[in-house]
């Protein structure tokens, strides 16, 4: 019983108007929970070098969404695929080709950082000197050097961060799936999430994040999807969003979305 | 899998509790509790002994008493402390009172309070020395009529062990080893299982792990791998422990005994074999259990009543009297325990040893199956809602449920209601039929089963017709369910007599007391019992388990294993300490009873299949003639029946009317 979306489609974001290579791809995709349904008809596409925020309220769909993409949901409905490959399908496919990171950061309290990238180093297939090679440049990229011998559990906030976005990307994939990453952080930790998925943008990843924050979504995506009711009531950049619902800002915006989408 | 096993390896030995049990617990706890035991019975003993019992004495000569008194471990106290009260006052330790001479006898009653340390001390002292005192008067009355010493004493019966001390070690071994190794194996499994199942949930690094290019299955694999080598570890660690800290000589009490504790290296290397299927047994049912909980804590909470159940049966060992035969062999935790029992007391039995060993395996396997099932199916892993995995589970099911219609009871409503029902049944159901008889049974079924399965359906929120499956049977229906009940009977029967052949003894007596209350000696008295024994148990308890709990279980449940636990549950009512053969021939039954209303889907079906099984039972009781047609006087079915019963079984399951799905 949805009231009719505003949904602007407006293709005007480089991955798809120069045809660069698409990366992440939802195709009306469908989620329910015995008789909750979490994600209906979800539809949308992320090409390489493109970052693209899922911005919904609490119980939206954002995280079930990408745990369908991250192959830790099946869907009930149409699929979720990255690179190609159908994550119902071709799950390890798509678990190469993807970097998770969850608000939970998924960090063991009782391996110490190195040990943590080196174990999935190991699961991603990356072996003996190829893996010690791969996480040392790691720990030169994300600064690690100082606490890559400490265990996981004695490191601050900011440094687990840092650890948990290593490990996210310890085997290079193309994909990068963010459930929430800042959820919980402080400004300053939050800013090497920011920094990252910049860079990662810069280097071609597909990038697709879910979040709550207004303000990251303006300063980091290029293009956004707000997904209230489990349906995606609107899509464009941050601009065209805030103009097509004839508002200020985007929280505003997001606001008018979202009321009359309920 | 030896990723994710090295891994698992390496956090569990880094975590605090795990190493405690692993490791400070075996070296440190043996050798510290066997001093600190033996220090402190030395101690006690010590302090009984170290000023003389306080012992009154009343009615003797002074013969006796300055017999007595030369004793230094005894004080004597005057007369008047010589009583009951005294005694139980702790005014004496303990009362010695003489009865005056009759025909040459004086008899010597020695009070004493054997709830208390110091009076059964006081009682062993005094009885030693008047047992002295009695041989000297004996001595001098045999030397007074010129008879040799020896003529009092005709036989002098002494008993001497064959036993060696190593004998005597290892009986007394194997009867609480087990026991230990069993449970550091659990304990060993315990907090790791918590820890990699419910612990990484709880710490969100589940899902980080499946999201990396690992198939589920090795991910179990490599963790259940790491669970099961850490108990296994924890139990040689408890092991090699326990036989330094005895051969030590620290123990000193064992070698005064003439008891010698030693494990030689092959039966060490066997009892480590049978430990593995049961540490993988344990790592499987704890990892499965485990990631169906939420938190650690919640894990916590689910795994100790399967704690408690998997070790309390395993005490059965330290009872005197039980042979290690193929059945009890069979009995998951309790066959491998008896197995470790009889290779450390020297004889173990090579086929109860495999049985115990093959369905230890069989049991594991089961288990391994159970978790990685759990791991592959995302409900369990996520919950069911999403953002909120702790929350969203069943209490969004509930909740569903609450606002949808509610037809039938859900499958935990009807296991509550048959066990408040069974509770019901066993308090007032057995003190009913005590004190009432016949009169009672009938009582307690109909208003003990019947009425409150009644009241369930009509005062709760269901539909009576839907959870009692009340629905007009078919012709066909009815005709299918008498062939399979009569073609299932000689083959519970059958069960029944293997069991008896082989499994178990029962006393002969319980099968009497069993046909006297279903022999009938007349017409009037044969109707009686078909209505008490047949009619109504098929009504009432039909009502309950076909009704109730069947239709529950099959809501949520795959209909196997809804007519699997309806009829496990069925054939545990019918329990008793005098009637546990009857399980498995109940269970059969019940199993049969499940399928064919899972078919016809009406009640009446299974009832008359119940009236039949009961009905028959008192017919074979009371017409000898239908007896001699069907069994032996013994009780040894028709083989020829049980032989054409798999054929007859066959032809009623493939006259059953397909399961008609529309609403009824």
């Amino acid at each position: 019983m949805h009231a009719a979306p505003i949904t602007i489609r407006v293709r005007r974001t480089p991955s798809t108007q120069h045809s660069a290579l698409l990366l992440i791809e939802f195709d009306r995709l469908s989620k329910s929970y015995g008789d909750l349904l979490a994600v209906s008809d979800l539809s949308l596409r992320v090409g390489e070098g493109e970052v693209y925020a899922l911005l919904g309220a609490n119980g939206a769909g954002k995280t079930t969404a990408l745990r369908c993409l991250a192959t830790l949901l099946r869907p009930t409905a149409g699929t979720a695929r990255i690179a190609g490959f159908d994550a119902a399908r071709e799950p390890l496919e798509v678990r190469r080709r993807l970097g998770f990171l969850a608000a939970s950061m998924g960090l063991y309290q009782r391996l110490t950082a190195r040990e943590l990238l080196r174990y999935f180093a190991n699961l991603n297939g990356i072996d003996g000197e190829a893996a010690e090679r791969r996480i040392d440049e790691m720990v030169e990229a994300f600064g690690l050097g100082e606490f890559a011998e400490r265990l996981c559990g004695k490191l601050s906030t900011g440094q687990r961060q840092r650890v948990s976005i290593a490990r996210a990307v310890v085997h290079d994939p193309p994909a990068l799936v963010l459930d929430e990453p800042t959820l919980g952080l402080d400004v300053l930790s939050s800013e090497s999430i920011l920094r990252f998925v910049e860079d990662a943008r810069g280097r071609g990843r597909a990038v697709i994040f879910s979040t709550h924050q207004m303000s990251e979504v303006e300063l980091l995506a290029d293009r956004v999807g707000v997904i209230a009711g489990g349906r995606l009531a609107a899509e464009g950049t941050v601009a065209e969003i805030v103009a097509a619902a004839g508002e200020q800002n985007l929280a505003r915006a997001f606001l008018r979305i979202v009321r009359e989408a309920a | 899998m030896r990723t994710v096993l090295a891994k698992e390896l390496r956090e569990t030995l880094r975590d605090r509790r795990t190493l405690f049990m692993m490791i400070v617990i075996p070296t440190l706890l043996y050798p510290a509790l066997m001093v600190v035991i033996e220090q402190l019975t030395l101690f006690g003993q010590r302090r009984l002994s170290e000023r003389p019992a306080a012992v009154a004495v009343a009615g003797a000569d002074t013969g006796m008493v300055s017999f007595l008194r030369r004793d230094s471990a005894l004080r004597l106290l005057p007369p008047d402390s010589a009583t009951v009260q005294a005694v139980r006052r702790h005014q004496a330790e303990a009362a010695v009172v003489v009865a005056p001479d009759s025909a040459g006898t004086r008899r010597v009653r020695v009070l004493y309070d054997p709830s208390d340390d110091r009076s059964q001390r006081a009682n062993g002292v005094v009885r030693r020395r008047l047992e002295a005192f009695k041989d000297t008067l004996l001595a001098r009355r045999l030397a007074g009529a010129g008879l040799p010493p020896g003529f009092a004493t005709p036989l002098a019966v002494a008993d001497s062990s064959v036993a060696t001390a190593k004998e005597t070690g290892a009986y007394a071994l194997g009867r609480f080893l087990p026991v230990l190794l069993i449970l550091m194996t659990l304990l060993g499994a315990f907090y790791p299982a918590i820890d990699l199942a419910a612990g990484e949930k709880e710490r969100g690094t589940l899902e980080t792990l499946l999201t990396a290019p690992v198939p589920p299955r090795e991910i179990v694999a490599g963790k259940f791998a790491a669970v099961a080598l850490i108990g296994v570890a924890a139990a040689a660690a408890n092991l090699v422990s326990m036989l330094l800290t005895f051969q030590s000589g620290l123990f000193k009490f064992a070698k005064a005994a003439h008891v010698e504790f030693t494990l030689p290296w092959s039966t060490a290397a066997l009892v480590l074999v049978g430990l593995v299927p049961l540490a993988v047994l344990f790592s499987a049912l704890f990892l499965g259990i485990a990631v169906r909980s939420q938190s650690f804590k919640e894990a916590q909470n689910a795994l100790t009543p399967v704690q408690l159940a998997s070790t309390l049966p395993i005490l059965v060992i330290t009872l005197p009297g039980i042979d290690f035969n193929a059945a009890l062999a069979a009995v998951p935790v309790v066959g491998i325990a008896m197995m470790f029992r009889a290779l450390m007391s020297g004889g173990a039995p090579l086929v109860p040893c495999l049985v115990a060993f093959a369905s230890t395996v069989l049991y594991a396997a089961l288990a391994l199956h159970f978790a990685a099932r759990a791991f592959g199916r995302e409900e369990v892993l996520f919950g069911g809602g999403a953002g909120a995995p702790a929350k969203g589970g069943w209490r969004a099911r509930v909740e569903a449920w609450r606002a949808g219609p509610r037809r039938v009871p859900l499958a935990a409503e009807a296991l509550a209601f048959v066990a408040a029902i069974a509770l019901l049944y066993f308090h007032v159901g057995t003190a009913l039929q005590s004190r009432l008889g016949e009169r009672g049974l009938l009582a307690s079924e109909w208003g003990l089963l019947f009425l409150p399965a009644l009241l369930l359906v009509t005062a709760g929120p269901f539909d009576a017709r839907r959870t009692l499956a009340l629905r007009r049977p078919s012709g066909r229906g009815l005709a299918a369910a008498l062939v399979i009940a009569l073609a299932g009977i000689p083959l519970g029967w059958a069960i029944g007599w293997v069991q008896l052949q082989f499994l178990m003894d029962v006393p002969k007596e319980l099968f009497g007391a069993l046909e006297k209350l279903v022999t009938a000696t007349s017409l009037p008295r044969f109707l009686w019992l078909l209505l008490l024994v047949a009619l109504t148990p098929a009504v009432c308890e039909e009502v309950v388990f076909r009704g109730v709990l069947f239709q529950g279980l099959a809501r949520e449940e795959r209909m196997w294993h809804a007519v699997l636990a309806s009829a496990l549950v069925f054939g545990a009512f019918h329990l008793s300490g005098e009637t546990a053969i009857r399980f498995l021939p109940t269970a059969w039954i019940g199993v049969l009873m499940g399928i064919v209303l899972w078919r016809t889907r009406s009640i009446f079906c299974s009832m008359l299949m119940h009236f039949v099984n009961n009905g028959l039972a008192v017919l074979v009781v009371s017409r000898p003639e239908v007896r001699h047609l069907l069994m032996s006087d013994a009780g040894e079915p028709n083989w020829w029946l049980v032989a054409l019963a798999p054929l007859a079984l066959a032809a009623g399951v493939w006259l059953l009317p397909e399961r008609n799905t529309e609403n009824g």
